[in-house]
């Protein structure tokens, strides 16, 4: 069984002006559990519409979803969906721990298991000895991390990701990738990422999916077969990359005939 | 450090009224000793703490009227561009108005009791917190709502650990600032048309012209209010804002 499959999605929403405005125009992939997916596509292309779609926060107009053979609507369908977004939108007045315990508060754990499991995803995101900071003493990275901590502690099926590393210093970001990867091996999620950075996108996943100027549509879908833990410099990864923005290229030479 | 600075400062007003109280007759600006001396004894008394009692009584209540209707027209404005656009003339109107107006036409209303007095002081602090609070609720952070959302937060959960710990500073904003002009107008209307409270005990020695009273009554009072300020409203902030003394690691 797919663990997700997402079938001829569309979205459009209704202006002001009772003008229509498509956001997605047809979008289809399928994920197998435990795989890493990042969707591509240039900015505003209605990327994170779908992962707000994903995440429940929108309705769908058309088409749909299924995450491990159950239909995503309406209201998430008790499914579980970790979010982590381009900012990391902590709680300021919460430290660390209380941040990352906020979505189990709740749900069916006691207050000793809630703890236990901010503790473990906590350690998971390297943030121990941190536990008692608050958001605002530490730096974006840490708190991206803080944010992808929070995220696992709800025990997500699918781990969605909106730009999270797109507000951070290369350098920075570098080695959150590196990180989201060691978490990605020692949980297994499944893991739909979304950005509009190339290589990003080619050096986290297995699979990419290239989606269109908005409204967006599948264009492409692209295998990165390079294994595990992949280096920057890996000529394969540039490779595929420089394939990548050929199609890009290609895909806007279309748009613009 | 700082509160050692603080300690000196209020020296450093002492002495220059001391020093000054040197250079002018008694009558002009009495020192700080007589007119301490005037407050114990209106202490011991009896008649300092009924004076009090019922400005504090007065200024609690109307800050309670001005805080639920300077909340709501503000929760209201800040939610609703409707109700911003119905509302903001009202709260500018209010605004406007010099508090003594408001302390006339109570008492003509009311006649010359305490519902007038807390009237006054509820209509006259409104509009503070009534823009305290519609700045507040503006400046929530919509970002994190939608991640509460994301994360399937209750409604009821939301508002209660997301959405009002926001609002925090400027209810505090609103409530220092609303104390402040509450204290000031209940003196007014007490000047004006009362036979109690710390404006009535004013003018009385006002008409037989002791500034050693004048200045011992507002010493009082500036005294109550202080307290409230450092023994309620700042050890309050101090918790509720602890986050915010940060330091970059």
């Amino acid at each position: 069984m797919k663990k997700i499959v997402v079938n001829n999605l569309t979205k459009h929403f209704v202006l002001k002006d009772q003008s229509r405005l498509d956001v997605i125009g047809g979008l289809n992939f399928e994920m197998e559990e435990g795989e890493f997916l990042s969707i591509l596509g240039p900015s505003g292309c209605g990327k994170s519409t779908l992962l707000s779609i994903l995440a429940g926060i929108e309705a769908p107009s058309g088409g749909e979803i299924e995450v491990s053979g159950r239909a995503l609507a309406p209201r998430n369908n008790g499914i579980r969906l970790g979010f982590v977004f381009q900012q990391p939108r902590l709680l300021n007045w919460r430290s660390i721990r209380d941040n990352i315990r906020l979505p189990l508060e709740h749900g069916a754990l006691s207050g000793e298991e809630q703890l236990n499991a901010a503790q473990r995803y906590l350690e998971l995101a390297r943030l121990k000895g941190f536990e008692n900071y608050f958001p605002l003493q530490l730096s974006g990275g840490m708190q991206q991390r803080a944010a992808i901590a929070r995220a696992l502690a709800i025990e997500p099926e699918v781990l969605l990701m909106d730009e999270p590393f797109s507000s951070l210093d290369e350098l920075t970001a570098r080695k959150m990738r590196a990180e989201l990867i060691r978490i990605w091996r020692e949980t297994g999620k499944t893991i739909i990422f979304v950005t509009h950075d190339i290589f990003e996108a080619v050096y986290l996943s297995q699979k990419l999916l290239v989606v269109t100027e908005r409204p967006a549509r599948t264009y492409d879908r692209i295998d990165v077969d390079v294994g595990y833990p992949r280096d920057y410099d890996d000529d394969r990864l540039f490779e595929i990359a420089k394939k990548v923005s050929r199609l890009f290229l290609k895909m806007e030479a279309n748009d613009a005939s | 450090m700082h509160t050692t600075l603080r300690a000196y400062s209020i020296l450093v007003l002492f002495a220059a009224w001391l020093g000054l109280s040197f250079v002018f007759s008694p009558q002009v600006l009495p020192g700080p000793v007589p007119v301490f001396q005037a407050i114990w004894e209106n202490m011991a008394s009896g008649e300092g703490f009924y004076h009090v009692y019922k400005t504090i009584f007065r200024v609690l209540l109307g800050l309670l009227i001005a805080m639920v209707i300077g909340g709501v027209f503000g929760v209201m404005m800040g939610i609703s561009l409707k109700a911003e656009k119905f509302l903001e003339s009202w709260v500018m109107v209010g605004l406007t108005i010099p508090a003594v107006v408001y302390a006339i036409i109570t008492l003509l209303w009311f006649g010359l009791n305490d519902s007038a007095a807390i009237i006054a002081i509820g209509v006259t602090a409104f509009p503070a917190v009534a823009i305290n609070m519609w700045q507040g609720v503006k400046d929530i952070d919509m970002q994190v709502i939608t991640m509460a959302k994301a994360f399937q937060i209750p409604r009821a959960d939301l508002i209660r650990k997301v959405v009002l710990p926001q609002t925090v500073p400027y209810v505090l904003a609103a409530t220092r600032y609303a104390l402040g002009i509450s204290w000031k107008i209940a003196t007014t209307v007490e000047l004006i048309g009362m036979s109690s409270g710390v404006g009535y005990m004013l003018n009385y020695w006002f008409g037989l012209f002791s500034m050693t009273q004048v200045l011992a009554w507002t010493l009082t009072f500036t005294l109550v209010l202080l307290a409230i300020e450092f023994l309620l409203i700042n050890p309050f902030e101090k918790r509720a804002t602890a986050w915010r003394a940060v330091v970059q690691v």
